[in-house]
């Protein structure tokens, strides 16, 4: 329990931060607002556009987009330590202060930073989830919010973990690695769409290696009433526990590597 | 002009430097190359459009190469804003505008050239529908790779008004950060113009983000004519006077209401 208070202390203190500067705290949510507005803008060009793309109609388009800006930036916001500063971290040395406390570095890292500005992110992702499921007649039920809340969760675990692997490249190349990117980043802009679109390199990739298929888009087809890959329907509450697992294992290796960390200095 | 030039010839060599960083970079934007071309050809496979798949994935893929050149910024210079550092360069006797302007355009060229050649010989490589495709003619590659010069100046100026409003709110993710993202949404990279409802077309390529990659792709790729050439590349050319003047004036009225404190 103790761990959790301090991480929401540090939390608390790391907003009031942010609030100091607030005409630019503001202004900063409002750049965001409009950045995720922009990409949103793209995927309802392409509904304007392409109507549809195999069995998935325009509201099915907005529900997958939905979910991934969800879950993509409510990582950011309760786990910026990982997702933005690690790098800089281990190159400036301030990773060195953590190793002194009694607390996992993990968990000291997780609580050095949050994006609050990310909020207006999350908002314009709630707001495409609820216009998506109007389009598509999606009937709410329990289980579907739970599967739903399931699939957003475990989503931001796997998250995580897949920038937890830019965190282990960079303890030991003290540089960060751009091409890490290309899996974290990248599965956002591929797995903005349904996956069973792309041909089987790309499928595979993002169903088995960073298995956003499995966390995000089995449980939203299956909400939306069209399975993916015509799984059934127990699959949209088992295959999303892969978010889980691939966490574990991230933390694993990051705590392995950790014992090779070599300070850089100050 | 030697001063000029030789800020220019400086920048051009820091940009050849760290050559690990860029081969990363170019794998990365190669892979977001393909996821993009990967999503057109599904939307396509179910709703050909008038314009073909071969003119969507060269779009993309130039746009992909020359990524660097619309987004590049000199990272140096916001720091020497923030921390009141600028008021050094007061002290040179060059105007400081065009001084930022070829430094600005070096690091553009060298940054996206050295990324952008790789790419455009690997998506050369690719199938016809994946990769990029050959000029509709000989006429409409030449005029494409000219409308590409006053495209980048076009670049420049705009990256000097970004500058020049960060000077004010010295904060580069205020306003600036809007008008990188209206540039990113209006030059076709987030989506390629030519795919944008036909109505917006009539008044998006106007503008002066479609001067930058959208017109020179569109001639390129023939959407243009070469006979069109006529008024895009002096509209062209307009926008680029009209862009520079405006910065010009930005960074003037900057320079009288400057306060340098002691210290």
């Amino acid at each position: 329990m103790n761990t959790i208070k301090l991480y929401v202390r540090s939390m608390g203190m790391l907003m009031k931060s942010h609030m100091q500067y607030t005409s630019s705290f503001i202004l900063q949510m409002l750049t965001q607002l409009v950045m995720e507005g922009g990409e949103m803008l793209a995927v309802i060009l392409v509904v304007d556009r392409f109507e549809k793309v195999n069995q998935w109609t325009g509201g099915d388009l907005y529900f997958f987009f939905g979910m991934m800006s969800v879950s993509f930036y409510t990582t950011e916001i309760f786990a910026r330590g990982i997702t933005g500063d690690f790098p800089s971290m281990v190159r400036t040395g301030r990773l060195d202060t953590l190793m002194l406390r009694p607390r996992t570095i993990f968990f000291q890292v997780l609580c050095s930073g949050t994006d609050p500005r990310r909020i207006t992110c999350i908002a314009v992702g709630v707001a495409s989830l609820i216009i998506g499921s109007r389009m598509s007649g999606v009937e709410w039920s329990v289980l579907k919010a739970l599967a739903l809340t399931e699939a957003v969760l475990m989503s931001c675990m796997l998250i995580l973990g897949l920038f937890l692997i830019e965190a282990i490249f960079s303890i030991h190349s003290v540089k960060s690695v751009e091409l890490v990117n290309a899996i974290t980043y990248g599965g956002r802009s591929a797995c903005q769409y349904p996956t069973d679109i792309y041909p089987r390199p790309l499928k595979i990739l993002f169903t088995v290696v960073a298995p956003f298929a499995l966390t995000m888009q089995v449980p939203a087809a299956w909400i939306l009433g069209k399975p993916l890959y015509g799984w059934p329907a127990w699959t949209a509450f088992v295959t999303p526990l892969s978010g889980a697992a691939v966490l574990a294992l991230m933390i694993v290796l990051f705590n392995r590597g950790m014992k090779y960390y070599r300070s850089t200095g100050s | 002009m030697r001063a000029y030039f030789s800020a220019f010839r400086m920048r051009l060599r820091l940009e050849t430097q760290y050559r690990g960083a860029m081969i990363g970079g170019i794998l990365c934007q190669l892979f977001f190359g393909i996821i993009l071309v990967a999503l057109y050809r599904a939307l396509y496979a179910g709703r050909p459009q008038p314009i073909p798949i071969e003119h969507v994935t060269t779009y993309v893929w130039i746009q992909q190469s020359l990524f660097r050149m619309l987004t590049s910024t000199d990272v140096d210079l916001y720091d020497k804003i923030r921390s009141g550092n600028i008021s050094y360069d007061l002290c040179r006797p060059v105007s400081m505008y065009w001084f930022y302007y070829f430094r600005a355009a070096a690091q553009k060229l060298m940054g996206s050239l050295m990324r952008g050649a790789p790419m455009i010989a690997f998506a050369a490589l690719l199938p016809r529908g994946w990769g990029i495709t050959a000029p509709d003619s000989l006429p409409a590659f030449a005029l494409s790779i000219a409308a590409l010069f006053p495209g980048f100046l076009c670049m420049c100026a705009l990256e000097n008004i970004a500058i020049g409003v960060t000077m004010r709110t010295l904060d580069p993710r205020g306003i600036s950060g809007m008008l990188s993202l209206l540039m990113i949404t209006f030059s076709g990279n987030l989506l390629p113009l030519t795919l944008f409802p036909d109505r917006w077309q009539a008044v998006i390529r106007w503008l002066p983000y479609s001067q930058l990659l959208d017109a020179p792709i569109r001639l390129y790729t023939g959407e243009y004519a070469p006979a069109e050439a006529v008024w895009i590349i002096p509209m062209q050319f307009l926008w680029a006077a009209v862009l520079m003047g405006l910065g010009m004036w930005l960074w003037d009225s900057n320079r009288k209401r400057l306060i340098v404190q002691g210290g």
